[in-house]
């Protein structure tokens, strides 16, 4: 299998490195580009782990191929907040106590970005079917719907807030509470080209 | 868990796409949505040693009315598909049915063609292809040719396609006008696979049904067509008493398995009860319209 | 998972009682037998690869035939194992005369583990089913062209 170079967006950053085709997209947002907010957690589509958005609709990241999305706009987790201020479906979730271990959060968190851009005024029964392809195994998943629920009634007055990074480029986070990784690079750094050997292999050098 | 290593290639045309097809034959997957393929291969339980990545062919996504019925490329995403006026207008048993597809982000990789090609027996879109009458087309070495839904599935996850045979366009019939439609199905949680689905079709003339369609997927290794049950609602007006006798027939007609998720009579008393629904549903929406 | 079924084949029961402990009807009738080596009386090594479509598994292990009681009765066990799980089945077969046939009636118990397992719970037992069918459809072709 030859590696590929492959070019895509992720939260505005643009990204270049090299893959086997056999590596899957899930992978590669998180071993070649760095961000490790995107969970892996079944690995063959079932729980919702790794859900991401990909030329703004919501896929398994962990059923595509990095080489699939070459030239794609992605948008993850950590393009959600802005900087500091978590995003109003994130702050949400914080408020109403909708994560626990937080490994299953992110998908959910995407899930619920394209849940509320489809249906900005979803019943409960909407939000529990919304939310059906994203598992999780601490909460019990009351606090998810009330979070998503409360989320929806933000958004609305506030419209234009459910707004996802695509274009902004992502600010230097510095405080740790409640936010995302902080996320990487101006363009300048993200655009190295990183060179892919073997998969899961943990990387020497600088702290992301 | 991730996959085995294969050779990657991605046609821009379908003539590329066929020649590919017809070079590598039965050592070639096609890969379109991926949403039932690239689980099998990331816990390796499918290795193909080459994948035909066709999502770039984008000859291949569109969705037409010919008169008489929806031509579907085979690379329509199911949620483009779930949303498309033209379906909703035409075949809104479709529609309804793709909504239950799994969930939103399988629906917007996976695709039309790649359901059916699939044939899993619980899947929705090759119930619906069976009981509407519909056709497939299909390219290969030996040229195009054209098949039948009854002449599709053949067995769990097998269609009478050949290995170098690429499926390009679904065909569905509209629905008659005025008919009466609806798609049910059960499952344990919202999106799972289906232990039973049945989609039906009523056209109706005055309180007199002239025309049934039942289609049945997750009762049997293929879908079902419960011709039987079709032929004692055609000329009939509606009851229960119908209702019931049809679902009786659909019982008869269907052989499914049990397993750990459902028993074999579960599945076959649900399928006679989703049947009653579907078609009172279907009657009361054939009333509405007219 | 227990499964069971009937076959009428056309032949006397002691021409069916030979070919379904014949190594070459076993060899060519099997579905997916790759390869079957004898490593005593009644006792084989087979390597099988079977799946359907796509999802294909190589299961290496044993063919046995036991409780032989000619010409009517006998076990047959086929165990294996492969990366994509195990499996194990057991199967008995009675035949009875029918006019000029025989009745073949069989039983058996097949229990498949691992990952397979896991993710084709829903088709397993129609599979198992369909192969066992194939089976005896191919000893049908086999005896009556005997027959």
């Amino acid at each position: 299998m030859t590696p590929r170079r492959i070019t895509l967006r992720v939260n505005g950053t643009t990204y270049t490195a090299e893959a086997e085709p056999r590596k899957t997209l899930a992978d590669f947002i998180r071993e070649d580009c760095g961000l490790t907010g995107t969970h892996l957690g079944c690995e063959h589509g079932v729980c919702g782990a790794c859900t991401i958005l990909m030329d703004g609709q919501t896929v398994r990241s962990c059923l595509l191929f990095a080489v699939q999305a070459e030239g794609a706009d992605l948008a993850t987790v950590e393009g959600l907040a802005d900087g500091d201020r978590l995003h109003p479906i994130q702050q949400a979730y914080w408020d109403h106590h909708a994560l626990q271990c937080g490994f299953c959060t992110p998908g959910f968190l995407m899930t619920t970005v394209e849940l509320l851009h489809d249906n900005p005024r979803p019943t409960e029964r909407e939000i529990r079917e919304g939310l059906a392809g994203n598992l999780c195994r601490c909460t019990g998943y009351q606090n998810i719907v009330k979070a998503v629920a409360a989320a929806a009634e933000t958004l609305a007055d506030a419209p234009g807030a459910l707004r996802v990074t695509g274009a902004a480029a992502p600010s230097r986070a510095t405080s740790a509470v409640a936010a995302p990784r902080k996320p990487r690079a101006t363009p300048a750094t993200s655009q190295r080209a990183r060179r892919s050997g073997k998969t899961a292999k943990r990387r020497s050098g600088p702290k992301r | 868990m991730k996959p085995a290593p294969f050779e990657y290639h991605r046609p821009r045309t379908v003539e590329e796409g066929t020649a590919l097809l017809a070079k590598y034959g039965d050592e070639a997957k096609v890969l379109a949505g991926g949403q039932s393929l690239v689980p099998l291969m990331n816990m390796r339980l499918a290795r193909p040693a080459n994948l035909i990545d066709i999502n770039r062919i984008e000859s291949l996504a569109y969705i037409r009315d010919d008169g008489r019925a929806l031509r579907i490329g085979a690379l329509t995403r199911q949620r483009a598909a779930e949303r498309a006026p033209l379906v909703a207008e035409r075949c809104p048993l479709l529609r309804d049915a793709l909504r239950l597809v799994g969930h939103a982000p399988i629906r917007n990789r996976g695709t039309i063609g790649g359901s059916i090609a699939h044939a899993d027996p619980a899947a929705e879109l090759t119930a619906i292809l069976v009981a509407l009458d519909g056709e497939v087309t299909a390219r290969g070495p030996k040229g195009t040719r054209v098949i039948a839904a009854r002449d599709l599935f053949v067995s769990y996850l097998r269609t009478s396609l050949d290995p170098r045979e690429l499926l390009t366009e679904v065909r569905i019939p509209a629905l008659p006008a005025g008919a009466g439609w609806s798609w049910m199905e059960i499952a344990r949680r919202h999106g799972d696979f289906a232990l039973a689905g049945v989609g039906v079709v009523l056209a109706v003339r005055g309180r007199t049904i002239a025309e049934a369609r039942i289609g049945l997927t997750g009762v049997g290794p293929t879908p079902v067509r419960a011709a039987e049950a079709e032929r004692l609602l055609v000329g009939r007006s509606p009851s229960e008493d119908l209702w019931n006798a049809a679902a009786a027939a659909v019982r008869a007609a269907v052989t499914p398995d049990g397993d750990i998720h459902a028993s074999a009579e579960y599945r076959t008393h649900v399928a006679g009860v989703l049947t009653q629904r579907a078609l009172r549903e279907a009657w009361e929406r054939a009333r509405e319209a007219a | 998972m227990k499964i069971e079924g009937t076959n009428t084949l056309p032949a006397s029961v002691e021409t069916v009682w030979k070919a379904i402990n014949d190594p070459e009807a076993l060899r060519s009738c099997t579905p997916g037998l790759k390869e079957l080596k004898a490593v005593g009386p009644d006792s084989y090594q087979a390597t099988l690869q079977i799946g359907i479509a796509a999802v294909k598994g190589t299961y290496a292990g044993t063919l046995a035939i036991t409780e032989k009681q000619a010409p009517t009765h006998y076990k047959i066990t086929l165990e294996g194992t492969g990366g994509a799980g195990f499996m194990k089945g057991e199967g008995i077969v009675d035949l009875e005369p029918q006019g000029s046939g025989t009745l073949l009636k069989w039983t058996g118990d097949i229990q498949v583990g691992g990952l397979i397992a896991g993710v084709g719970q829903r088709m397993l037992g129609g599979v198992g089913k369909m192969l066992i069918g194939q089976f005896f459809k191919c000893l049908e072709d086999r005896l009556g062209g005997n027959a």
